[in-house]
């Protein structure tokens, strides 16, 4: 029989601890279902590049009639870019480099021959939404990968192949056709072969590797590189609307929708982080009122604390039936809130599969982590707390 | 622990007040392991005072306290927690028992820790001095004298080079007060201890190696 336990036990207060169960179930629910609602929901707002999603924008200058008229240049030169690069909400700027020379494309497939000029675009390899072993480029290979916007792919499968009865195509099936590709400028001409490595949702162009287009360019151009026209910013997240007014008040354009979804992931930020920080506000409450409970009950007892300690016993030997408690208090409340996010999930879950069809649900494992740690840290404190106020009772 | 010292102490709330005659204040005065002083008193002359000195739960004197030559005022919680569990033990005049345990489990909280004595040690104790019926009575429902008792087997179980007692037979009758002496001198014999007793009147029979006035 624990007779400290037995000894320390008087003066408890049921409804004190009931009050704070409750509150600290209601906080802690909050607070996980927000982070495991957040998780799920957090991919439908971001392109499909993911939870971590960083925002990029596509800019260029706008082309008015009065530029074009007045030949006004629509490049961008190295104190634009060198501005845009110390703006505070841009992480970085990178520039789209265009094939300076001439490209033809042909393609044979089921017996129609196709064949069309068309030109190159490379960014740096660290703005693709696209991974791929392929996308690498040596100087005398003679293959190319490529990268084609994703529209491309649906223009052709839900637009042209539709209309004229022709296959639709995967991803995969492409991914196995040749391109014949033929290069040629300053008296010199290229025979290579085009592979599709990839379709990217964010970027609107075709994309080859930057060395292969630094390589081609030095082969089959003369001119020295010209400003570049179009460029590439990785915003924060959210500094999508500070980024919106600069692009304006510059007179840059960009590609609308993509920060008008920046704008819903900024509101579904900040309604998670509202509502986060009003569980967390409860929590606080709560741990709040099952300190000063115990602090109450401590002070009850502070007599026997005293006479425990005089005759011979620890503090920690003292504080262990309540920091027993406060253990078995939020280990509960940590598993019923866990137990209840996991029930809200299950009812949303199917609505959201529902309502989009490549809806993935994120994993537990965000969540779980900041349940275990807002119990430990709770746990801890409470410890902490207790014996402090035990060293100053004796 | 082979010796306590006292040198010039005086308790804070004497102030600038004569003292006269006393062996304790304001003096040098060592007890001796082995050596059982009585020191009377009449009512407040700081007798629970030098009790909660010497256990160090109180620090409201001047002057200096030694234990084998060492101050004990800057003491820290680790030190007095080794000290009381292994070299020192008291009966409060105020006994400082749970009253919502039982008599038994009043002296099987200190035992636990110490694991000095048996439990059939504890029992035959009880037994000896008259409370064995009271084994499972709170102790909130004994009368003093029986509580007397209880805190006695309790101080008696642990290790201790001395023992402090302040009043600690004063609500018990000529015959239940021999054989606490009884067996308080064969504990104390059979660990070569110190003894100090505090009394207003009342205190065992034993072969005390001085008297002090304080």
């Amino acid at each position: 029989m624990n007779l400290i336990g037995k000894l320390l036990r008087s003066h408890l207060s049921i409804a004190q601890l009931t009050g704070f169960f409750i509150a600290n179930l209601t906080g802690m629910v909050i607070v996980l279902l927000c982070i495991q609602v957040y998780a799920d929901l957090r991919p439908l707002f971001g392109d499909n590049d993911g939870l971590m999603r960083n925002n990029y924008l596509i800019v260029t200058k706008k082309i008015g009639t009065l530029g074009m008229l007045t030949g006004r240049n629509s490049s961008f030169s190295p104190e634009e870019l060198e501005e845009i690069r110390r703006q505070p909400f841009i992480k970085k700027a990178g520039i789209f480099d265009a094939s300076r020379f001439k490209v033809t494309a042909g393609i044979v497939f089921q017996h129609i021959g196709f064949s069309t000029e068309m030109f190159f675009e490379a960014v740096p390899d660290e703005y693709l939404d696209i991974q791929s072993p392929e996308w690498h480029f040596t100087p005398g290979g003679r293959t190319i990968p490529i990268i084609l916007p994703r529209n491309y792919l649906d223009l052709y499968n839900f637009g042209f192949a539709q209309s004229r009865n022709l296959p639709k195509m995967s991803e995969g099936v492409i991914g196995l056709m040749r391109l014949d590709i033929r290069l040629s400028g300053e008296g010199r001409q290229g025979e290579f072969t085009g592979k599709i490595v990839g379709f990217s949702n964010r970027l609107n162009t075709i994309l080859v590797p930057a060395d292969f287009m630094r390589w081609a360019n030095q082969t089959y151009a003369s001119h020295a590189q010209p400003a570049p026209s179009r460029i590439i910013l990785e915003t924060n997240l959210s500094g999508d609307a500070e980024a919106e007014r600069f692009l304006k008040a510059n007179g840059y354009e960009t590609d609308q929708e993509k920060l008008e979804a920046g704008k819903a992931v900024g509101m579904l930020n900040r309604i998670t982080f509202v509502t986060g920080a009003v569980g967390m506000v409860i929590c606080i409450l709560s741990v709040y009122i099952l300190m000063l409970s115990i602090y109450l009950l401590l002070q009850k007892n502070s007599t026997k604390l005293e006479n425990l300690l005089l005759i011979g016993y620890s503090v920690s030997q003292v504080a262990s039936p309540y920091r027993r408690l406060t253990w078995a208090l939020n280990t509960a409340v940590l598993l019923l809130a866990v137990a209840a996010v996991l029930w809200i999930r299950s009812l949303y879950i199917p609505w959201l599969t529902e309502s989009w069809s490549d809806f993935k649900p994120a994993s537990l494992s965000g969540m779980l982590t900041a349940s275990a740690g807002l119990c430990l840290t709770v746990s801890i404190l409470n410890g902490f707390a207790i014996s402090r106020k035990i060293r100053k009772l004796s | 622990m082979e010796a306590i010292e006292l040198l010039q102490v005086i308790p804070d709330a004497f102030g600038g007040r004569e003292l006269s005659g006393s062996e304790v204040w304001q003096a040098k005065q060592t007890f001796r392991r082995g050596e059982l002083c009585l020191i009377e008193a009449v009512s407040g002359a700081g007798k629970s005072s030098l009790c909660g000195y010497l256990y160090g739960y109180r620090k409201d004197y001047r002057g200096t306290i030694s234990f084998d030559g060492q101050a004990i005022r800057q003491w820290g919680r680790a030190e007095w927690r080794e000290c009381r569990n292994n070299h020192l033990s008291i009966l409060f005049q105020d006994l400082r028992l749970f009253p919502e345990l039982t008599a038994s489990e009043n002296v099987r909280l200190k035992n636990r820790l110490t694991r000095y004595k048996s439990e059939e040690w504890i029992r035959a104790a009880f037994e000896r001095v008259g409370i064995a019926d009271k084994w499972e009575a709170p102790v909130g429902k004994l009368s003093f004298g029986q509580q007397q008792r209880v805190a006695l087997i309790r101080a008696l179980c642990q290790p201790f080079d001395f023992m402090l007692l302040d009043e600690p037979v004063s609500h018990l009758d000529a015959a239940n007060s021999r054989i606490a002496g009884e067996l308080l001198s064969e504990e104390v014999g059979q660990r070569e201890a110190g003894l100090i007793l505090t009394s207003i009147g009342l205190h065992p029979e034993m072969k005390y190696s001085k008297i002090l006035r304080l």
